[in-house]
């Protein structure tokens, strides 16, 4: 019996079926919380551990699948779809949105723990990721304004005349200041710091040639 | 003059003379002392009294001598004056009466005047006694004459008055003022009397007409209305003529005034009798005319002229009127019938085509009736004509939807009959007949009633027996007759036909005939078995076509049991494998799988039952309970979503023969549907339940506050409603269930929002 340091969401307005999901999950020692409806899990307070929400299409306040359209701009679960009565566009739509299992009640509980076995590991990758994003975000946010200015000229790949030339300012000066970029980012090279400023969605603004053309 | 009593010896030659020309003057002389003794009395006047003078001096008892010649009526008011005339020397004056020596009074004007002498006392009083008796006598008959003349202007009933030349009141007779309640002294000016008097609407033309008459000297007549003393006003003629001197110069100016206001009313009542009638005439929706007996027409009524055209020139005989009006074909007729009429003085009735302003023709119906005088002659003819055009065409299209029933009758393929409400045929129509092979003068040879020989004729003998019985029952109580059996057609063959007759009733309910018609089902009962096959067959494809339709719904309604059984079963199992066993949550598990499976089972029943359509399970409730009860049921739903559900129950509701936990289950449905469709409402969310008896069934209606949506189209298929725990069908089964029970259930949108679901059963026992 393992004791996953995880939780499944169990969203089905059937008390009936809450109950039974939630026994079955208790015997196989995984946490589970259930919720009535959509409204009572979106307010409901969790716990901040990786995670899988097991949700029914038919609710009483809002489509499951609506649900996945409103809950996907945050940081959420990855979806278990279980439904009465599936038919093929609703799976679809499921999982082009990123579902991780469209099931059918009554469902095969193999299949269903073998979803919820994706779906945890997925999560735990999105949150280790997230988890390492969340750090550089910090480095980033040390930076000052000047530096954050020279960040994406380096990245970019101009010389360091070219990015002074850009900013105005010296030569020496523009290398005190990528100096110091490297070191808050934590950056061992130039191919590191490129690497980071791709994980920040830090756009590539100018190219070495067309900067070139003042030479 | 110095006249002595003394001897007539010592007057003197002068004196004489003097004396001589009193004693001839026609009249009396005297002379009397300050004490008013008479010195002298003409001879004359002594003779006329046959009194010696002494006499006359004579007094009796402080009276005067000559008391005994005056009448004694005057006697005192001429002592009073001569006394007086005697201490005051004012000059005597009087006229009295004085008895003739035959003893005949007769009057007299006395006059007397003093003398004084140097110191202002009477020496002497010479006086005159002078016959007045004849001017007396022709004064008073003039007084008289003038008394009575009055008593005449006053007693006659007309009020006097004269005018002056120029127009100011001279005199008002006393009847007139008091007739007018003025006196004397408020008349003279003229104006002011008019304006006063007469009836402000009259009075300025009497004003200008009467000034108008004064100035040219011509007779003024004039009727208008004078106010009286009670102040209302009454009508009056007034007339006035001037009187000339013997020039032609107006002198004066006399008036009578004659009260004519019974005269004026009665002329206006008669003009209003008068109008009334014409009006009466004339809203009448009848045209009047009338001929005289020389048979020109006098009259027409507004209505006939303003219907028939120009006003009618008078005079105009009866047949130019009729050539003129009549239609061409009708003329003939119409002239004829109505001169005969003329001619025998009897009343007549002419129904015709007659033209109107519009040159189209209209058919009326004129009468004519003669006016007779107390001696039975004709005065005039007087003819009512009424317009009878939509009776006409009635009668016409009456005929012709008779010729076209007639047709249709006979037209139709169906063997049509009618009979007396005793049975008797009255009429068959021509297939009838042809299907028979003979009319209803065909039979009837052996004397039987004619009923029974052709019952026994025509009707199959196997089912002679039972239409006999069955149509006996219906002529008996009038209840409609439907028979099918075999009837004998002209070549002897049978075949089968329905026969169905209901009575034809009156206005009070008696039966009038009956009407039948066969229908040929001869080859309708031949195919009865073929469509016994076929309507089983549609039964079952009908029931699959629902099948399937509700599938979806049932595998939804089992699927989420089912899906609790499979997890606890696996969770169960679990428990149970586990080292060690974990026995007490795998009991409760069983327990749950126990409880799901037969809620899974519960629902393949009832589905199960709602296809048999059977109405075993079925019991007489009223509704109130139910609906009490289901609203139990959803208490904490309700409360979870904050509906408010309201029932409203009619007093007195019939009860309904229902299946409860089906009729539940649609109320549960309903109920959560109407629910639902709230959730997104902000505000107040109320449901309200309504039953109530509409005509012979119990309508329930399920009211929401929802969004403001169209119903969809779709609203009855299956899956329009979400599931929840028990027994939530799609609305398409609560369809299937309300009409298994015999009603109907539809949606309605409700103004300005939400939607009603409604559905109906009916009331009373029947299953």
């Amino acid at each position: 019996m393992t004791t996953g340091n995880y939780i499944v969401f169990i969203v089905d307005d059937d008390a009936r079926v809450r109950e039974a999901l939630g026994e079955l999950l208790a015997a196989h020692g995984i946490k589970a919380r259930v919720f009535a409806s959509a409204g009572e899990y979106i307010t409901a307070e969790k716990p901040d551990m990786p995670a899988c929400l097991i949700l029914d299409v038919e609710l009483p306040d809002i489509n499951g699948l609506d649900l996945q359209g409103q809950i996907a701009e945050g940081d959420h679960p990855p979806i278990v779809f279980l439904t009465g009565h599936g038919d093929i566009p609703s799976s679809v739509r499921a999982i082009k949105h990123g579902a991780v299992d469209f099931l059918t009640k009554p469902c095969d509980v193999d299949a269903l723990l073998a979803a919820i076995g994706v779906a945890v590991a997925r999560d735990k990758e999105g949150r280790l990721q997230r988890a390492e994003l969340g750090v550089l975000k910090e480095r980033y946010h040390g930076l000052t304004p000047r530096e954050r200015e020279v960040l994406p000229l380096v990245v970019s790949g101009l010389l360091n005349k070219q990015a002074a030339a850009e900013l105005g300012i010296s030569e020496v000066t523009l290398q005190i200041h990528r100096r110091n970029v490297m070191h808050k980012m934590a950056a061992a090279s130039l191919a590191d710091l490129v690497r980071i400023a791709g994980q920040l969605d830090i756009p590539v603004t100018h190219s070495r040639m067309q900067a070139g053309g003042d030479l | 003059m110095t006249v002595t009593t003394s001897s007539p010896d010592d007057i003197s030659a002068e004196a004489m003379r003097a004396l001589k020309i009193i004693e001839s003057m026609p009249g009396f002389a005297w002379s009397a002392d300050a004490d008013g003794q008479f010195t002298y009395v003409s001879p004359s006047t002594l003779a006329y009294l046959g009194n010696g003078r002494d006499d006359l001096n004579t007094a009796e008892e402080d009276e005067f001598g000559w008391r005994r010649v005056v009448h004694p009526e005057d006697y005192e008011r001429v002592a009073a004056r001569w006394r007086h005339c005697l201490k005051t020397g004012d000059d005597y004056d009087a006229e009295h009466r004085l008895r003739r020596a035959d003893g005949v009074y007769r009057w007299f004007r006395n006059s007397g005047r003093a003398s004084f002498d140097s110191d202002g006392c009477i020496t002497q009083w010479y006086g005159t006694t002078i016959d007045i008796d004849d001017q007396k006598k022709a004064e008073d008959g003039l007084r008289e004459s003038e008394g009575r003349l009055q008593e005449i202007i006053d007693a006659v009933p007309v009020h006097i008055w004269s005018w002056t030349p120029t127009g100011e009141m001279a005199y008002v007779s006393k009847r007139n003022m008091e007739f007018l309640g003025i006196t004397e002294n408020e008349f003279g000016d003229f104006t002011k009397v008019v304006q006063e008097l007469i009836h402000p609407d009259d009075a300025p033309e009497v004003h200008r007409h009467a000034a108008d008459c004064i100035a040219r000297g011509e007779v003024f007549v004039m009727r208008y209305r004078r106010r009286t003393k009670g102040g209302a006003y009454c009508w009056t003629e007034g007339r006035c003529e001037p009187v000339r001197d013997q020039h032609g110069n107006i002198v004066h100016w006399y008036g009578v005034s004659i009260n004519i206001d019974d005269q004026m009313r009665a002329e206006e009542e008669l003009r209003n009798s008068k109008r009334q009638l014409e009006q009466m005439i004339d809203a009448l929706p009848v045209n009047v005319l009338s001929f005289s007996p020389d048979m020109v027409l006098t009259y027409t009524s507004k209505r006939y002229q303003k219907k028939i055209g120009p006003a009618i020139s008078f005079p105009r005989n009866f047949e130019d009127v009729i050539r003129d009006v009549a239609h061409p074909e009708d003329f003939a007729v119409v002239c004829q019938r109505a001169l005969d009429g003329f001619a025998a003085g009897t009343p007549f009735v002419n129904r015709f085509r007659r033209r109107e302003r519009d040159g189209n023709y209209r058919w009326i119906e004129a009468r004519a009736q003669p006016l007779r005088n107390a001696e039975g002659v004709i005065l005039q003819w007087y003819i009512a004509s009424v317009d009878i055009d939509e009776e006409m065409r009635a009668q016409e299209a009456l005929r012709e939807s008779e010729r076209i029933l007639r047709q249709l009758v006979e037209t139709l393929p169906a063997l049509i009959y009618c009979s007396a409400p005793d049975g008797k045929p009255i009429y068959r129509s021509r297939q009838l007949s042809d299907y028979l092979g003979f009319g209803l003068d065909g039979v009837d040879e052996e004397g039987r009633p004619r009923l029974d020989s052709t019952l026994d004729a025509i009707i199959h003998p196997d089912d002679l027996a039972a239409v006999q019985e069955r149509y006996g029952h219906s002529l008996a109580t009038g209840k409609p007759y439907a028979m099918k059996h075999r009837l004998r057609r002209y070549d002897g063959e049978y075949l089968w036909v329905e026969t169905r007759a209901a009575p034809m009733r009156d206005a009070d309910g008696g039966i009038v005939q009956w009407n039948g018609v066969c229908m040929d089902i001869d080859g309708e009962v031949r195919a009865r078995h073929e469509l016994q096959l076929a309507q089983e067959r549609l039964s079952r494809a009908s029931q699959a076509a629902g099948l399937a339709e509700l599938s979806a719904s049932i595998a939804h309604e089992v699927n989420q049991p089912l899906a609790a059984i499979v997890a606890n079963s696996h969770a169960c199992h679990r428990w149970l494998s586990a080292e060690p066993a974990n026995i007490e949550r795998a009991k409760i598990t069983a327990e749950r799988i126990i409880r799901d499976a037969n809620a899974a089972a519960d629902v393949v029943s009832r589905i199960r039952a709602l296809f048999r359509q059977s109405s075993d399970t079925r019991t007489v409730l009223p509704f109130k309970d139910v609906i009490l009860e289901t609203r139990k049921l959803l208490a904490d739903e309700a409360l979870r979503r904050g509906v408010l559900i309201d029932i409203d129950i009619q007093e007195g509701l019939a009860p309904v023969a229902m299946d409860r936990v089906q009729i539940q289950q649609v109320l549960i449905n309903l109920l959560r549907n109407g629910m639902e469709a709230m959730g997104s409402v902000a505000g107040e969310k109320a449901l309200l339940v309504r039953g109530l008896a509409d005509g012979g069934v119990v309508r329930v209606e399920v009211r929401d506050s929802g969004p403001d949506e169209e119903l969809p189209a779709k609203i009855f298929e299956p899956f329009f409603t979400t599931k929840e725990q028990g027994m939530g069908m799609g609305l398409a089964i609560c369809r299937s269930i309300v009409e298994s029970h015999g009603g109907r259930l539809w949606a309605e949108k409700n103004v300005p929002n939400g939607a009603t679901f409604i559905f109906t059963l009916p009331a009373g026992v029947k299953g």
